[in-house]
């Protein structure tokens, strides 16, 4: 069953095309990651599916045809944008009443759960905490209401190491489930790699790919030969040719072979660069 | 409702600084007198006669206008603290950068503005009530010290002057609110900017082609000022005062403008909701 269809979608600022034609499906209980470089238009994308921007095309969520924002669509979607855009003239304790009251589909044992496992000061406004209590407390509002989809761009943005682990953990643990999906927009691909089960890479406002990540990481090999074999490489015509420490690598088909060659399957951050070009991010 | 419930009770709390500012203002300026007062006694200073009226002053008409008067003072703060208020209700979330955390909750955006138009301008006329009732207190036990107090006139003219105020804070929070779904800081003085260059260049127009523009600012002072029939500071005898205050309720409040300035006031709201609910938050 697919929770949110996009077809056309077309989303300009002035001349610029932010989104072109976009065609998407995202299916039922699956953990999509969507990678673009800075601009690429992740964010305007989500932002297009809650309905907070204008745009041309059709998005359907659950069947219900967003054009503009409807506040119904909040009980299908919960959505983490950048942490930092918490009401800081809020406690903690008035978020969580807050965000409880108006939410029919509020878990308070869920609520009461994360609270106890985090260390959340309730009277102190939310402008005086860390982004990594900021952070805590986004998850905890956002995984107490039973919800379909969770859109989360770049949530993690500004984060230390710990609590990007804690944050994608609690999220797999608190809310994942077969029925749910999760679409996740970050820069650190290689934190996430591991728990994602599609990707979408986009570019210039336009979907390059979207694929199941075993099945894409299935066509294509990453091969590693001494530098002075680079000459055997690039004749494979390679999507990528990178180098390492007394080494070239390259990623190719996975039925290509080479003799003496290491072969390994290649990261979301090689593909992604192979694929769109520019830095790897 | 439950919902309407918990927005105004996120606006009052995040309101609740600017809003309870008259009172510590009225506070400070309380204190102030007494010490004055204080001081004064132990100088020798104070005057005896100081609050003498002549013998066969009307003790309503004193009543009155003594109460009407007193309220000038908290009910221009309190316009002042409506236009701080309503100029940062629609756009204060996005200049703080939570408009996407309160967007993404599921509660319709009516309930919204209307929660935060009803906190400026409901909280803002308590708090004057407060103070006009303190205010009226205090000026009514000097008044009954002096044998020139009468209950009835009295209150009306608190009251009256209560009424007025809220009337005029109505128009002019409306408009600001209005003005808040428009820009994004300032909103007052821009807004205010914009009817002035209007108003002026309608001006012209009509000075030089002999048009008859409306012209936008006489409109809402139209709008805002009360029409009393008669000036009642002019000398007046007792009977006179009692049906001047008796007219007065018909100038202020029940008469066809009322209902007009509420309308106004309605479709400021709805446009500020309709420009707010179709920006684009990015």
């Amino acid at each position: 069953m697919e929770l949110i269809e996009v077809r056309n979608l077309t989303k300009r600022y002035g001349s610029l095309k932010a989104l072109d034609k976009v065609d998407l499906k995202i299916p039922e209980g699956r953990i999509i990651g969507l990678l673009g470089k800075n601009g690429a238009g992740k964010s305007t994308l989500m932002r297009c599916i809650l309905g907070f921007l204008k745009f041309d095309g059709e998005i359907d969520i659950m069947g219900e045809r967003v054009n503009h924002h409807k506040e119904s669509i909040h009980n299908l979607i919960a959505f983490i944008p950048d942490v930092s855009s918490l009401d800081d003239r809020l406690t903690v304790q008035q978020t969580i009443d807050y965000v409880a009251s108006l939410n029919e589909s509020w878990n308070a044992v869920t609520a009461g759960r994360l609270l106890s496992r985090s260390d959340l000061p309730l009277n102190q406004k939310v402008g005086n905490l860390s982004k990594g209590m900021k952070t805590k407390l986004y998850l905890l509002i956002t995984l107490s209401i039973d919800v379909k989809i969770l859109l989360l761009d770049e949530p993690t943005l500004g984060l230390d190491i710990v609590f990007r682990k804690e944050f994608f953990n609690t999220i797999l643990g608190e809310y994942f489930d077969e029925t749910k999906t999760i679409i996740i927009s970050t820069h650190q691909v290689e934190e996430v790699e591991q728990i994602l089960q599609d990707i979408i890479f986009i570019d210039e406002g336009k979907i390059i790919l979207q694929e199941d990540i075993a099945e894409l990481k299935n066509q294509y090999s990453l091969i590693s030969v001494q530098s002075n074999r680079k000459e055997e490489l690039e004749k494979l015509n390679p999507m990528l040719i990178t180098h390492t420490l007394g080494k070239v690598n390259a990623i190719v088909g996975s039925d290509v072979q080479i003799e003496g060659a290491e072969y390994s399957r290649p990261s979301l951050s090689d593909l992604f660069v192979a694929k769109v070009g520019g830095s790897n991010e | 409702m439950n919902k309407f419930k918990t927005l105004i009770k996120k606006d009052w709390i995040i309101s609740k600084k600017t809003l309870l500012m008259p009172f510590w203002i009225t506070a400070g300026f309380y204190l102030l007198i007494i010490l004055g007062i204080v001081i004064a006694y132990y100088k020798g200073d104070i005057q005896s006669n100081l609050f003498d009226f002549p013998v066969d002053s009307p003790i309503n008409a004193i009543s009155y206008i003594a109460n009407l008067s007193v309220v000038g003072l908290p009910g221009l703060m309190s316009i002042i603290f409506i236009i701080m208020l309503m100029q940062g209700a629609l756009n204060e979330d996005i200049r703080r950068n939570c408009e996407l955390f309160h967007r993404s909750q599921p509660v319709s955006i009516w309930l919204r503005t209307g929660s935060k138009f009803y906190v400026g301008l409901l909280g803002n006329w308590i708090v004057l009530f407060l103070i006009a009732l303190f205010t009226f207190i205090v000026v009514n036990i000097i008044l009954a010290t002096i044998h020139q107090f009468d209950f009835t006139t009295a209150i009306s003219g608190m009251l009256q002057a209560f009424s007025a105020f809220v009337k005029t804070g109505l128009i002019i929070g409306s408009l600001t609110f209005f003005c808040s779904a428009i820009f994004k800081d300032k909103a007052f003085l821009k807004g205010l900017s914009i009817l002035v260059a209007v108003h002026l260049l309608f001006l012209i127009f009509n000075n030089l082609f002999g048009w008859n523009l409306p012209l936008p600012l006489s409109y809402l002072m139209k709008l805002m000022i009360i029409d009393t029939e008669k000036n009642i500071l002019v000398g007046i005898d007792e009977f006179e005062a009692l049906n001047l205050i008796k007219n007065a309720w018909n100038s202020i409040l029940f008469n066809w403008k009322t209902l007009y300035q509420v309308l106004f006031s309605g479709a400021l709201f709805a446009g500020a909701t309709l420009i707010y609910k179709n920006k684009e938050i990015k």
